[in-house]
């Protein structure tokens, strides 16, 4: 599929994070899997988890609690692994996201999604591609390329609140 | 069409290089006949090609190159510098040419005509020589042949796809026709029934008797372009006309009612027959032989494009794991009777893995006629004097790793060339050959190949590069230094140490690049100098980029994958021994190994097992002991690259798949040990150097 055809579909796949949901565009999501067994690789950064063998291929899986500033995830019958695609330094390349649980596909009309709050955000306003407003519940659409990038950001978290985790992040690394 | 013009090109790139490698033997050895021959066949292919496909400049021009070599392999011509210097040249052009729209600028017009014009001036010039040439005592049997003409046999039998593509084998046998009396016999024995028949391929082969004035190459070239499709002997039988004998073409007769073909050897003993006869005429001629190239790259090779190799070496792989799930599930069901399939499976797939390799692996001799080019051109423009010797360029290395060396090869030698190689005068007041001297060897060192480039010039002075590095702020005025660091310093960005930049080499991004290049395909470069004696540079590479032999063990619940090629010895050890010791040095054989263990390093919790193995693996020529909790066995590894968010964790060179779907990491020992050393609690580097 290409780029127009899309931004032409307006499905997102809602996951949560701990309480509260975030939602990625179905162009970007591969596949769903559930939780398997994660080899870890040594000296890496803490929300890198390690790798898996998805159908031959190598698949590095990242903590997206951890990189949103939360505590690690932990393991519950409901933990998924999300594939996605996603473009770094015009290269697509695929990782795992491991998240909480995986929620819907929603319908979200392009109209209904609103910019994402200037202030008083928790979260960096460059990883939130908007917000939408669904059955009186916030549901945070991500920049999925931005949060994955390669870039060494540990927290997505606004500036006041990173220093610490960055520090935490340090330590681990 | 462009598809043809894509193939046709690529061929013609290959005829030029082949072309730029026989010229450069060629100076080696000016008489050689048979490289003359060579020089002379590869531009009439590309001549008769370029015509074929519509590349009109290509095809006149090479129409004069080939005059002169003509000329030469009749004798009539000495191979000189000029003309060497000019056919290079050409070649250089012809590649210009092959991009059809580059004519259209005036600078290659002007090289073109300024060619062209050399190359007739040369054809002319020799025509005004010709008589002097003519009064040198020629050999007698020459004279005989120019006055008489020979009878030779002739055998031509094609592959029997010969039509496919587009030949008519009778235009060949009407051009045989046409140098001068021939007696054709086709052999039709090999024609099946006509129900088995296909009217695609060509059954018949031929065999002839011709009677000409010229020589034995005029019938060769009537075959130049089938002799890669066909079987072809070209045999002078005797002097004279054989044909004109009575006595021959009575027997001759005889033995065309016989279904099979006639053969050298009868027609020879025939035309022995006759010759005693004749000589009682007084005509006497020796029947000597003048064997022509025959049938040696007949189907020896093919072509195959690089995206197949490709799908093939991933095809490889694949299987390679497969068999590994399938070799784990025999082993857990013993019943079912399974596990002589699975290993001969197991060594199938190894034979097939180790002939797909063998097929991307090509001798690094490829390359090496750029190279030959490159120090020829560059010394002279240089006013140097430079040999350029090679060794072991039968060495095999993956396709992949020859494209990412060329560049940093061409670097190196660059170097060695304009920094390195004094000029004569100074070469001659240190007392050195006025000659300098550039060597290239290659060779097989365990699982790695080795690529050696000294020269015999200059050497560096570690002083200027000090005081280099000094005055970059790269390292402080005070640091000691020893001789390896401060040689290594030549290897950081931005550090060129010509006193002069010339447009040759010298512009700061160098050595940097070199090293990044090589480090990009796995390998490892390293220099050594002796001031004012020359100056070495190792470069070592991986065999292959995609799988390796590795040794499987098991750290707490994580697999790692050591290459063989590393592995020394493995031993077990009691895990009591390795906990009391405080410098991490452990008595192996009666002597001191150093070690690292592996569960601290990699953050695992310490391992309660009484028994661990101790895998000695070899470190820059030294042992270094790593401990792991236990070896699993010898393995397979498909290498898989860990992706760009693991590209800071290098001393995992990449990941592979097991037999049960679980993800093994591959360990670049030396990385490890290079990290583990710099660590602070381990002064290892101390001991290590202390050894």
């Amino acid at each position: 599929m290409n780029q127009e055809n899309l931004s032409k579909i307006n499905s997102y796949l809602s996951f949560k994070l701990g309480e509260e949901e975030f939602a990625a565009h179905v162009g970007k999501v591969l596949n769903i899997l559930e939780m398997t067994r994660i080899t870890e690789v040594p000296k890496a950064p803490e929300y890198m988890k390690g790798v898996i063998n998805l159908r031959g291929i190598v698949l590095p899986v990242i903590d997206t609690r951890i990189k949103f500033g939360m505590t690690p995830t932990e393991y519950t019958a409901n933990t998924c692994i999300i594939v996605l695609d996603i473009e770094v330094d015009n290269e697509t390349i695929q990782i795992g996201a491991l998240v909480d649980a995986v929620q819907a596909v929603l319908e979200i009309d392009k109209n209904k999604v609103l910019p994402p709050p200037s202030i008083g955000s928790k979260y960096r306003s460059e990883f939130i591609e908007g917000v939408a407003n669904i059955d009186e519940k916030f549901i945070m659409i991500l920049n999925m390329d931005a949060v994955f990038s390669i870039e060494d950001v540990a927290s997505l978290k606004t500036k006041t609140e990173e220093t610490d985790i960055t520090r935490s992040v340090e330590e681990v690394g | 069409m462009d598809n043809f013009k894509k193939k046709f090109i690529e061929e013609a790139t290959d005829l030029m290089d082949g072309l730029e490698r026989s010229l450069l033997e060629l100076e080696e050895n000016p008489n050689d006949q048979s490289i003359i021959q060579q020089v002379f066949r590869a531009m009439h292919t590309l001549k008769g090609n370029s015509g074929m496909f519509g590349f009109d400049k290509i095809d006149s021009f090479t129409h004069e190159m080939e005059t002169i070599y003509d000329l030469i392999r009749n004798d009539k011509q000495q191979v000189t510098r000029e003309i060497l210097d000019l056919t290079l040249a050409a070649v250089d052009h012809l590649k210009v040419l092959l991009d059809e729209e580059s004519f259209n600028e005036p600078s290659v017009q002007e090289n073109h005509i300024r060619l062209l014009n050399k190359v007739r001036a040369i054809i002319n010039g020799d025509k005004k020589d010709e008589k002097l040439h003519i009064e040198k005592p020629t050999q007698p049997i020459q004279s005989e042949e120019n006055d008489l003409g020979n009878t030779f046999y002739v055998l031509f039998d094609p592959v029997s796809e010969l039509f496919n593509n587009g030949t008519n084998p009778l235009f060949l046998l009407d051009e045989l026709y046409s140098l001068g009396q021939v007696k054709v016999f086709a052999h039709l024995n090999k024609i099946p029934s006509l129900d088995k028949i296909n009217p695609e391929l060509c059954y018949t082969y031929w065999e002839a008797i011709v009677y000409t004035q010229d020589n034995v190459n005029s019938i060769s070239d009537v075959f130049i372009f089938v002799e890669d499709e066909a079987t072809i002997d070209i045999q002078k039988i005797s002097g004279g006309n054989l044909l004109a004998d009575d006595l021959f073409i009575t027997e001759l007769k005889k033995l065309e009612g016989v279904q099979n073909d006639i053969g050298i050897t009868k027609i020879q003993k025939l035309a022995q027959q006759i010759q005693s006869s004749r000589v009682k005429d007084k005509i006497v001629a020796p029947g000597v032989k003048e064997r022509v190239q025959s049938k040696e790259t007949a189907i020896s090779s093919i072509r195959v494009s690089a995206d197949k190799l490709d799908m093939l070496m991933n095809l490889v792989s694949e299987l390679v794991t497969t068999q590994a799930r399938l070799t784990l599930f025999a082993e857990n069901n013993v019943e079912s009777g399974l596990m002589p399939i699975a290993e001969n499976v197991q060594k199938l797939s190894r034979q097939l893995r180790d002939i797909a390799f063998s097929i991307v692996l090509i001798p690094i001799e490829n390359m090496l006629t750029r190279f030959q080019r490159l120090v020829r051109d560059l010394s002279s423009e240089l006013g140097k004097e430079v040999v350029f010797i090679t060794e072991g360029a039968d060495t095999e290395l993956d396709k992949t790793i020859i494209e990412s060396l060329a560049d940093p090869l061409m670097h190196i030698l660059r170097n060695s060339i304009d920094h390195g190689i004094e000029d004569a005068e100074e070469r001659l007041k240190k007392g050195k050959p006025k000659q300098g001297k550039i060597n290239l060897k290659a060779f097989y060192s365990g699982a790695n190949v080795m690529i050696q480039i000294s020269d015999d010039g200059a050497g560096i002075d570690p002083e200027i590069i000090s005081q280099k590095a000094i005055s970059k702020g790269i390292i402080t005025a005070d640091r000691k230094l020893t001789h390896r660091e401060v040689l290594d310093l030549v290897f950081l960005p931005g550090f060129s140490t010509a006193k002069q930049v010339t447009d040759v080499s010298g512009r700061g991004v160098g050595m940097d690049v070199v090293k990044r290049k090589i480090a990009d395909i796995r390998g490892e470069v390293e220099i050594e100098s002796k001031f004012g004696f020359g100056t070495t540079i190792t470069i070592k590479l991986p065999l292959t980029l995609s799988i390796i032999d590795g040794l499987l063990v098991k750290v707490d619940d994580t697999h790692y994958i050591i290459p063989l090629s590393v592995v020394d010895k493995i031993y077990a050890i009691e895990h009591e021994k390795i906990a009391k010791t405080f410098n991490n040095i452990v008595v192996l054989d009666g002597k001191q190994i150093p070690f690292f263990y592996i569960r601290r390093e990699f953050e695992h919790t310490e391992s309660t097992e009484t028994y661990e193995q101790v895998i000695v693996v070899n470190f820059e020529e030294k042992s270094v002991g790593l401990i792991v909790d236990s070896v699993v066995g010898e393995y397979q590894a498909v290498l898989k690259p860990l992706g760009k968010h693991y590209k800071k964790q290098d001393m995992i060179s990449g990941a592979t798949i097991l037999g049960d779907g679980t993800v093994a990491l591959v360990m670049d020992t030396n990385k490890i040990i290079k990290l583990f050393a710099n660590h602070e609690d381990f002064k290892i580097g101390d001991e290590l150097n202390k050894e």
